[in-house]
Parts: structure tokens; C-alpha cells; sequence
């Protein structure tokens, strides 16, 4: 059958229009997903017991097991409990929950090498703890962990192709619908391939910027 | 809302040769991921530009398409080549892809995080790139290897449920059978969750032991007991004083 240049370039322009639906998921996901990050950090400091076992628990299912199947499990069992979602929140929701349970472990990480002198600094000025988050621990976690934030993003990308076996009209869905429909698979998926490594670029080189920018600031 | 468990206990034997072949494929991922990554990791650690641009452009490749992208790039790549695979094969190959560009990562840098004047001591007493590499560098490279190693295992494991996309018979694939026949979405899933659950627990419990064994398990802990522990611990185990 070989390989054919220009059935890539035929559906490239469909492909690509698609692929910026995995763009705005992928935006809106690691959204959610770092406020939730943020927010599991937050509860787990403040070391109810109870509440950190059960989020303990929920970090070891979600990583532990695959995000196609959380995906399946947000979009074919929540319906089962009550929570009916289209196949679009339901898979931002699943990625979100996947995500967020990495950054808050890699938050947990990073917290620890804090340095203690500032927030006893602002204890001692009784700053109420939220305060203490906003202005002293969040600006430099979110700056430590950058690079791993920006590897996060990366990966929402890439999980939100996944969101095709839930129907999903994002680009590799769109790319295996012209697969089918011209009897050439192959090449619409180097098209969908194509636009996923220029999301890529543009997502590491805006998160190499924001770097550059924070470190000027004097990290 | 009520769980009907003749569900999973009718088709078990479905479930089982699913986990089976999820581990095979592993398996295979695992061993010849790392035999791959070897290559792939002295090409990006070259010093010849060239050599290091085909590492970089063949990471930037695996590590920025979608691997549910990359199978059916690999399964419809070598019938359209005219070599057409079958789909275990296609997944086998996909997943040793994957895992080679993690892995190389790996081996990158962990031997770029150690001092650089571990080579230069090497080349000093008169020993060649090689034998520093095979005397000096590799036997303090192996043990900071394993945690990163293991967290690249536990998610080429979990990645192989995409695999199910081109209809091999393992986990997933398994369980999207037995709920098409049963509409039993609940049990089903969350029994396939449970099993790779299972076995991402059981590989990680192994490779804490082997580490252990080895004796390389650093723990480091920040000295407890400030102030600013309300906030930069998540633990809430004490720490004895």
C-alpha cells in the first residue's frame, strides 16, 4: 500500500481544526487539575486523620491504575450514581482527578525542602494560614515545581486523545473517521501525530518562558 | 443501585487470561524497552550533534504523540509498509517504544547527576571512556536507577490498557467484552481497576523489597517539629523526637 504524502496533507486541515479541541480541554483540565492539586495539598496539611487516609486511599487507586479505565469509570458508572455526564465533562473530569493526584505528590515533595525561617516569620507576624499559602508558600511551590507542572501539562495533552473511546470529537478521533472513510488509515494518524508534537512544542516552550520569566524575578 | 457479582464470577476465566496477557506484554515491553533504551541513552549523551539530534528527535517523537496514537501508527506503519503485524505484536512493539524513551530518560540522568569529576578521576588513572564507564559510572548508576525505573514500569503497565484499542485480548480489552455481553459497567470496571490496581501494588511492594535487598533505600526526611511542619508536612505520624 506504501505511504502516500499527500492523503497526510488532505487531512491534515480537518485533523488540525479537531486537534484544537484537545487543545482548550487540555487548557481547562490543567486548570482543574492544579486547583485541585492545590486544594488535596492543602487538606492534607492540615492532618485530620481521617481525611488523610481516605485521600491516601484515592492517590493509590489513581495511581495505580490506568486512565483509560478512570475514564471509563467517570463516564459508564457515574450515570449508575446519579452524576449522568457527557462524554466531554466526563472526561475532563477523569484527567482532572488523574492529574491532580500526581502534582499534589510531587507538591508533597517539594514543600518539604521549603525553608521553615519566612513562614515562622509570618506566624510570628499572625498571618492567618490562609495568608501564609497565598503569599508565602504557594508563590515558591509553584515555582519549584514548574518544570514537573509543565511535564504535567504534556501529558493532560496527550491523555485527552484517550477521550476518542468516549466519543469525543478531538483530533484522533477525527483522524481515524478519515482513516475509515478513505480506506488510508495511516496517514491521517501521522496528521493527528503531526499536530500533537506541535501542541507539544508550543506547550514546553510557553512553560520555557514562563521559566525564564520567574527565574529573572529571582527565584 | 444493586451489584450483581455472577457478573465477574460467570466470565472469570476472561478476567484471568486478561491479566495474563497484560503481564506478558509487560514483560516483553520491560526487557526489550531496556535493552533499547541503552542505545537510545548513549546516542543523547553523545558528543557528536548530530548522533545527539536523533536521540532527541526520536524522545521528542515518543514522548509527545499520544501512545493511543502510536499503536495505531505502529499496527497501520507496518501493513502499510507491507509488513502487516499482528496486533499483539504491534502492541508489543508500541509499548517497547514507550518504555525505551522513558527509560533512556532514566539512564540519562542518573549518569548525568553524578560529579562530573568521576570521569575525569577515571580518565586519570589511565583508564579508557570505556572501562570508566563500565568500572566507575555504571556500578554507581544502577542503584538510583531503580526508584525512577520502577515508576517508569508501574506506568508502561498501565499504558498497555490502550492496547486493548487494536483488539488484543488483554485486561481491558477482556473487560469491554464481558460488559458488551452483560451492560454491567459497575462491575466490570471496577473489577479490571481492581486487578491492575493489584498488580501496580504488588510490582512496587517487589521493587521496595529488592531495593531494601540492596541496600540503596534513601528516605530523606526533613527534620520535624517547627512551626512551618503545620504546613510543609502532609504526614500526620508524628515524628519521634
Amino acid at each position: 500500500m506504501g505511504f502516500d504524502l499527500s492523503y497526510v496533507l488532505a487531512a491534515l486541515p480537518d485533523v488540525g481544526a479537531a486537534s484544537l479541541t484537545n487543545a482548550w480541554m487540555a487548557v481547562v483540565i490543567c486548570v482543574c487539575a492544579l486547583g485541585m492539586g492545590i486544594a488535596f495539598t492543602v487538606v492534607r496539611s492540615l492532618k485530620y486523620a481521617v481525611v488523610n487516609a481516605v485521600i491516601s486511599v484515592m492517590i493509590s487507586f489513581v495511581r495505580g491504575t490506568p486512565i483509560l479505565i478512570q475514564i471509563f469509570l467517570c463516564y459508564y458508572v457515574l450515570p449508575i450514581v446519579g452524576l449522568d455526564l457527557n462524554p466531554t465533562t466526563a472526561g475532563i473530569l477523569a484527567i482532572s482527578l488523574n492529574s491532580s493526584v500526581f502534582i499534589t505528590e510531587n507538591f508533597r515533595g517539594a514543600l518539604a525542602a521549603l525553608d521553615d525561617g519566612p513562614i515562622e516569620a509570618a506566624t510570628a507576624l499572625a498571618l492567618k494560614p490562609a495568608m501564609i499559602w497565598y503569599l508565602i508558600i504557594l508563590p515558591q511551590l509553584l515555582r519549584r515545581t514548574l518544570p514537573m507542572l509543565v511535564s504535567e501539562g504534556t501529558v493532560i495533552l496527550k491523555n485527552t486523545a484517550l477521550l476518542s473511546v468516549i466519543t469525543v470529537a478531538e483530533g484522533f478521533r477525527v483522524a481515524q473517521q478519515i482513516g475509515g472513510a478513505t480506506f488510508r488509515p495511516f496517514e491521517p494518524l501521522i496528521a493527528v501525530a503531526l499536530c500533537f508534537l506541535v501542541l507539544n512544542l508550543v506547550l514546553v516552550g510557553l512553560g520555557t518562558a514562563l521559566e525564564r520569566r520567574l527565574i529573572l524575578k529571582g527565584a | 443501585m444493586q451489584l450483581d457479582p455472577t457478573v465477574i464470577t460467570d466470565s472469570w476465566r476472561l478476567f484471568v487470561e486478561g491479566t495474563f496477557v497484560t503481564l506478558q506484554l509487560s514483560a516483553m515491553a520491560f526487557v526489550f524497552g531496556l535493552a533499547l533504551a541503552i542505545p537510545v541513552a548513549v546516542l543523547s549523551m553523545s558528543r557528536y550533534t548530530a548522533l545527539k539530534a536523533v536521540a532527541i528527535v526520536y524522545l521528542a517523537i515518543i514522548r509527545g504523540v499520544p501512545f493511543i496514537a502510536l499503536v495505531f501508527i505502529v499496527h497501520y506503519g507496518t501493513a502499510a509498509l507491507g509488513a502487516r503485524t499482528p496486533a499483539f505484536w504491534s502492541g508489543t512493539i508500541a509499548l517497547t517504544l514507550f518504555a525505551s524513551a522513558y527509560f533512556s530518560e532514566v539512564i540519562r540522568s542518573t549518569i548525568s547527576a553524578l560529579p562530573p569529576s568521576q570521569w575525569d578521576s577515571g580518565r586519570v588513572v589511565g583508564m579508557s571512556r570505556w572501562q570508566t564507564l563500565r568500572h566507575i559510572i555504571v556500578p554507581q548508576s544502577v542503584g538510583p536507577m531503580i526508584p525512577p525505573g520502577v515508576n517508569v514500569t508501574i506506568m508502561m503497565i498501565k499504558e498497555s490498557s490502550v492496547i486493548s484499542a487494536i483488539t488484543v485480548g488483554e485486561l481491558t480489552y477482556q473487560g469491554l467484552v464481558v460488559q458488551g455481553n452483560t451492560f454491567a459497567p459497575f462491575e466490570v470496571f471496577i473489577t479490571i481497576a481492581l486487578l491492575y490496581w493489584a498488580i501496580t501494588l504488588a510490582f512496587s511492594q517487589l521493587a521496595q523489597w529488592a531495593e531494601r535487598r540492596i541496600g540503596r533505600s534513601q528516605k530523606s526526611e526533613r527534620p520535624m517539629g517547627g512551626i512551618a511542619d503545620r504546613y510543609l508536612t502532609l504526614s500526620t505520624r508524628r515524628p519521634a523526637a
